[in-house]
């Protein structure tokens, strides 16, 4: 009912309703720009290492393609809740817009949780640390980027939940809303790439 | 018939905007398909090495196309300076990749 919008009411899309909204999303997209080109070189980094590995263990001996389907599985649902949350936004329904985003959050920190538990196995059980390899280096620099990002995200969200409980939803917490999510779609979008070149690649050889 | 079809459009723009799930459930079955298919041609085997690297590949293209057009609405109107942007970071990213692999290592 965007044509009936009486005086003051929110805006169908919240976070296109200002101009520092609409530069804040444009502002992000360079961002993310920049961003694809950091990951882009740790991935060069990675591939060209990723067969140097010093008498370590190898790839294809150490990744367990169940876990990385079940972290894929998890960072794929929280891209899909996270653009419920959004939809949510677009309806005004706060209540499922903190939802949406707790959720997500929560998915966030399970993808993290198994992270940790992944690289601490590698460590001990199969001693593949830091300085291990070219290849050991190459592959933690590029996942844990990753890790990173996912949480830097899950404080992000967290903290956007916050304001949401504090302001509400405005013109002013819609922008940071949208530009989290397409943080997070982002962040899926490198581990689709990871999945691929790191865990699958590897496993192929 | 130009009104009565410019109206209908009108009408059909409208009730977009309150757009539901089912195209992002749609967008998340397909990645989960196209995950299965490059998890399962890896875990089968036996496949020629360099089909699979190449299956692989566009699959995981397909998904990140398909995620960031529906998900991150590049395909949406008013995204031109997004996509180019983006198409510039993937430009410079893919020039490390390839410059890493064929012009320093070898």
């Amino acid at each position: 009912m965007s044509a009936t919008h009486t005086e003051g009411a929110l805006p169908h899309e919240p976070e296109k309703a200002t101009l520092e909204g609409r530069n804040k999303v444009l502002g992000f997209w360079l961002f993310l720009g920049g961003e694809a080109v950091l990951f882009g070189t740790l991935f060069a980094t990675f591939l060209a290492l990723r067969n140097q590995t010093n008498e370590g263990p190898t790839a294809s001996e150490l990744f367990q393609l169940p876990m990385t389907a079940i972290t894929t599985l998890i960072l794929l649902v929280s891209s899909l809740t996270s653009v419920f949350a959004v939809q949510a936004m677009h309806r005004h329904k706060v209540g499922a817009l903190r939802g949406w985003l707790a959720i997500t959050v929560l998915l966030g920190l399970a993808f993290l949780c198994l992270e940790i538990y992944e690289f601490a196995e590698y460590v001990h059980a199969e001693k593949f640390g830091m300085t291990t390899s070219a290849f050991s280096s190459a592959f933690y620099t590029l996942v844990g980027f990753h890790g990173a990002h996912v949480a830097f995200g899950v404080v992000w969200i967290s903290i956007l939940i916050g304001q949401l409980f504090k302001k509400g939803l405005t013109v002013v917490t819609a922008p940071k809303i949208y530009v989290s999510a397409i943080y997070w779609h982002f962040i899926d979008v490198v581990w689709v790439f990871i999945f691929t070149v790191v865990y699958l690649l590897g496993k192929v050889g | 018939m130009t009104t009565e079809h410019q109206a209908n459009r009108g009408i059909v723009k409208h009730s977009e905007r309150h757009e539901g799930p089912q195209k992002h459930i749609i967008v998340f079955i397909f990645s989960i398909i196209l995950t299965a298919i490059a998890f399962a041609a890896v875990m089968a085997g036996g496949v020629n090495a360099a089909f699979t690297v190449l299956l692989l590949l566009v699959m995981a293209i397909l998904q990140v196309l398909v995620q960031m057009g529906y998900w991150m609405h590049l395909k949406d109107r008013g995204h031109l300076i997004p996509i180019i942007f983006m198409i510039g970071g993937f430009f410079v990213a893919g020039t490390a990749i390839v410059t890493a692999l064929y012009w320093v290592w070898w």
